[in-house]
């Protein structure tokens, strides 16, 4: 397979028009695993099995080094997958993730959905236990997170069942989540974080406190990260009804500054508790997102 | 600071445009849906301060550059430093009333150095006028006084036309006259400019009233101004003309000539100042013209002078019983040399003629007759009469100048004949008094008769002793009859020329045009005279030039004005597009 034909490289909207979301997810990440020849996703629920022989490729932090040094020859472990891996993945709903800066790309909503699809994909693989929960001002959908047969179809038909949300994440539906999280696991935050920090900081600490491993997707439209448009427009936000007349040419300077920070803001604080951040926007490929959370 | 077009000062209004298009603005503008709003309200309240001021600092350049190109487009003039020495080139001025004197009276055709002075006045003038602006207004006063307007071409125009006139130019008068006009026009700057020849007898008596605020320059007259002679005036008398010499006074005695229908008829040397006396030979009776001719100078205007006077055939006169001796005997002398004759044309005596006939009427010597003498006054029609005796006093007559303050003793009032109803006869066309004494008729002229308030007696009047007594009888019995007034022959400025007056058919006087004799003297008026009389200093013609329209001299600002408005420009730009 050539980068010309993996999905996981190609454009995201490109991709998205091959067909219905399964047929994308499963294709980005059999093009993904075919770049990386691992697992991704290690952790609790990897145990040793076996040696084989080096080939080139394989990642040297793997080569046993005992072997190397008693026998002078190459050999590197290979690891048993288990499914004590909980691994939930929190996609966030509302209203501000069905928006796209431009007709030629995804919204928000429809991004996330694939590349919570490939994620769940790969973990299921791994043998991993995989749930989803949706939510907007209110949780939507609770899949709980399984390792049986059927579980992504299950989970895909979860993110297919959930409807754009009419209202923003709220503090409710933040803290449910947290409930509903009662053993430690995997966790991967995915929304546009269009909320309160602070609110939102509070409930992934809380994970975090509860021993959850933490993965925040900040999802971002380009067009969310530079300003641009007419000379003069009135914006409006689509969750709070809150307009604002601007000129995009006068501010474009200052609204990329604002957004810097507040990127580096969230870098920062999630740094801070342990929690992992990774911004993405919506035209990033799938596998480059799928490699920055592997 | 004025303005070349101020009218261009009303687009100072475009000026609120970008403020109104700012406060006036409802363009709604297009919406989009927008989620991070939360971010684009933070940058926008951590920029608003710097968008309030780039938002007013490109209202304020905006507003600045129409302005500026509105302030340009006015022409704004402002003072500018070291007009003075400009020669008069280039440079704008402040709207300026002006009036131009250009004195082209007589004394213009001289040639100086083989070049009329009327072409250095003429250049003088046309500067000043062609020097003048749109915003301008200017007047032109010819040696004729008038002040005229019109737009600059037609001023050049008559500039140019103009050729020396026969007027003499009080230029004292005409300076006072032009400042007055000049200062009630509502022009910041008033100028007037006097190009002439400065002669020091064109200034008049007094100083010109001119009004504060108004300059006045004064072009210099030549330094040399040649030595000129003219005929000043000419009276013929006594059968010889008495002609006065004018001119620049020390100038070299000249001959004067005097021709009669194209012939000399007698020569004489004068200088200025000095009268000569030539005969004229003995001529048929009528009207006689002839000119006294100065030779050629620099000034050939004054050169000659027309003389013009009437050889009348002599009255045939009778002197009635009671005229007196002293009347006989100046009709005697009178008769000796061919100046009356025996006759019944004309009547002299207290006694009045019943049939029609010319007769001058004395007091009857008794004053019971006074009466009956009224009585044939009323059957000759005639609207006089004698009345009480009056008040002795001196005679005066602007008709018989030889007469005046000759004192009179003795006398009869004159008074007009009462009519029917009592009031006072009108005395008519025909009714004149030729004299007075103490304001009272003493010598009056009612159709044919003359009529005398004193007998020509010493015991009555001292004019019998007099030396004016025998020209007086003879006005009196010669000219007065034919009614040829007390002047036959008057002298008028103008165009050198002999107008006739006449009565019916008959010629009764003549009028001899030309020109003033003052005009003959060109010697240059003393700086301090011209400062005296127009308050200007004369200058010469490079400082004339220089001066004129200097006290209101303005450099055109809008040049600058340009190119500020474009550095203002260029910095809007860049603040409108480097600037987020």
């Amino acid at each position: 397979m050539t980068d010309a034909q993996r999905l996981d490289l190609l454009n995201p909207a490109d991709v998205a028009r091959l067909g219905g979301i399964e047929i994308v997810a499963q294709g980005v990440v059999e093009g993904f695993l075919a770049g990386i020849h691992r697992s991704p996703f290690r952790g609790f629920s990897v145990e040793f099995t076996e040696h084989r022989a080096y080939q080139p490729g394989d990642e040297p932090r793997y080569l046993d080094w005992k072997i190397l040094a008693r026998s002078d020859r190459l050999f590197v472990k290979q690891f048993e997958e288990e499914t004590n891996l909980r691994a939930m993945i929190l996609v966030d709903a509302s209203r501000s993730m069905a928006w796209r800066g431009a007709p030629a790309r995804l919204t928000k909503r429809a991004y996330a959905d694939r590349l919570v699809a490939a994620l769940a994909l790969i973990l299921l693989r791994q043998r991993d236990a995989t749930g989803l929960i949706t939510f907007d001002e209110a949780v939507r959908e609770v899949i709980p997170a399984r390792v049986r047969r059927g579980q992504w179809t299950r989970l895909v038909r979860g993110l297919l069942d959930t409807p754009d949300g009419l209202g923003t994440a709220a503090q409710a539906a933040l803290l449910h989540l947290t409930s509903l999280l009662a053993r430690r696991g995997l966790v991967v935050f995915v929304s546009d974080l269009l909320f309160d920090r602070g609110l939102a900081l509070t409930a992934l600490r809380y994970l975090r406190h509860r021993g959850h491993q933490v993965i925040v997707v900040h999802l971002m439209d380009p067009a969310e990260a530079e300003l641009s448009g007419p000379p003069e427009v009135r914006f409006r936000d689509p969750e709070s009804a809150a307009s604002v007349v601007v000129r995009p040419r006068e501010l474009a300077r200052a609204y990329a500054g604002t957004v810097q920070r507040e990127i580096s803001a969230w870098r920062t604080a999630c740094r801070r508790h342990g929690i992992a951040y990774h911004h993405v926007l919506t035209e990033m490929p799938f596998g480059t997102a799928l490699r920055l959370l592997a | 600071m004025t303005f070349l077009h101020p009218l261009a000062l009303l687009g100072l209004a475009a000026a609120a445009i970008p403020a109104l298009l700012h406060l006036l603005e409802r363009r709604v503008p297009p919406e989009a849906e927008f989620p991070p709003i939360r971010y684009l309200t933070e940058a926008e309240r951590q920029n608003a301060r710097r968008l309030k001021l780039r938002h007013l600092l490109l209202l304020l350049l905006r507003t600045a550059l129409i302005g500026l190109i509105v302030l340009a487009a006015a022409r704004p003039l402002v003072p500018a430093r070291g007009g003075g020495g400009g020669g008069g080139g280039g440079g704008a001025h402040e709207p300026t009333a002006l009036a131009v004197i250009f004195d082209n009276s007589p004394s213009s055709g001289v040639l100086v150095d083989g070049r009329p002075t009327l072409d250095r006045l003429r250049a003088a003038a046309r500067g000043s006028i062609a020097r003048a602006g749109a915003a301008d207004r200017v007047w032109l006063m010819l040696g004729d006084g008038v002040l005229r307007g019109g737009s600059r071409e037609a001023l050049l125009a008559t500039v140019d036309s103009a050729v020396p006139t026969s007027q003499r130019l009080d230029l004292t008068a005409a300076v006072e006259r032009a400042t007055r006009l000049v200062d009630a026009e509502p022009l910041p700057s008033r100028e007037v400019h006097v190009v002439s020849d400065l002669q020091r007898t064109a200034f008049g008596q007094g100083r010109a009233d001119a009004a504060r605020g108004v300059r006045v320059l004064a072009l210099a007259p030549p330094p040399r101004a040649p030595s000129n002679r003219g005929i000043g005036t000419v009276r013929v008398a006594d059968g010889a003309v008495a002609i006065t010499v004018t001119g620049t006074p020390g100038a070299s005695p000249a001959p004067v000539t005097v021709r009669l229908r194209g012939r000399d008829a007698g020569r004489a040397l004068a200088a200025p100042g000095a009268s000569v006396s030539i005969p004229l030979p003995t001529v048929t009776p009528g009207w006689w013209v002839g000119e006294a001719v100065l030779d050629p100078d620099e000034l050939r205007a004054d050169d000659r002078r027309a003389l013009v006077w009437r050889v009348a055939p002599p009255a045939r006169v009778r002197a009635e019983p009671g005229a007196g001796s002293f009347v006989n005997a100046a009709l005697a002398v009178l008769a000796e040399g061919k100046r009356v004759a025996d006759g019944t044309d004309v009547s002299i005596g207290e006694r009045l003629q019943a049939s029609p006939g010319k007769s001058v009427v004395l007091p009857p010597a008794d004053p019971a007759l006074v009466g009956q003498a009224n009585r044939a006054l009323a059957a000759r029609a005639v609207r006089w009469r004698f009345a009480a005796p009056g008040t002795p006093g001196p005679l005066s007559s602007a008709s018989f100048p030889g007469i005046g303050g000759i004192p009179v003793a003795r006398r009869y009032r004159l008074e007009p004949r009462l009519g029917d109803g009592g009031q006072t006869g009108r005395t008519g066309a025909d009714s004149t008094v030729l004299a007075t004494v103490n304001g009272e008729p003493w010598l009056l002229q009612d159709g044919d008769v003359i009529l005398l308030g004193s007998r020509l007696d010493t015991a009555w009047t001292a004019l019998p002793a007099a030396p004016a007594f025998v020209p007086f009888v003879d006005a009196v019995v010669n000219r007065l009859p034919r009614g040829e007034g007390g002047a036959p022959v008057t002298e008028v400025e103008g165009a050198p020329r002999v107008a006739f007056q006449t009565r019916g058919a008959d010629t009764v006087g003549a009028t001899v045009y030309g020109l003033d004799p003052r005009e003959s003297d060109l010697t240059a008026a003393a700086d301090d005279l011209v400062r005296r009389a127009i308050g200007a200093e004369p200058l010469d013609d490079a400082r004339f030039a220089a001066q004129r329209f200097a006290g209101a001299r303005r450099a055109d600002a809008s040049g600058l004005l340009l190119v500020l408005g474009l550095l203002v420009a260029a910095v809007e730009l860049g603040v409108a597009t480097l600037t987020p």
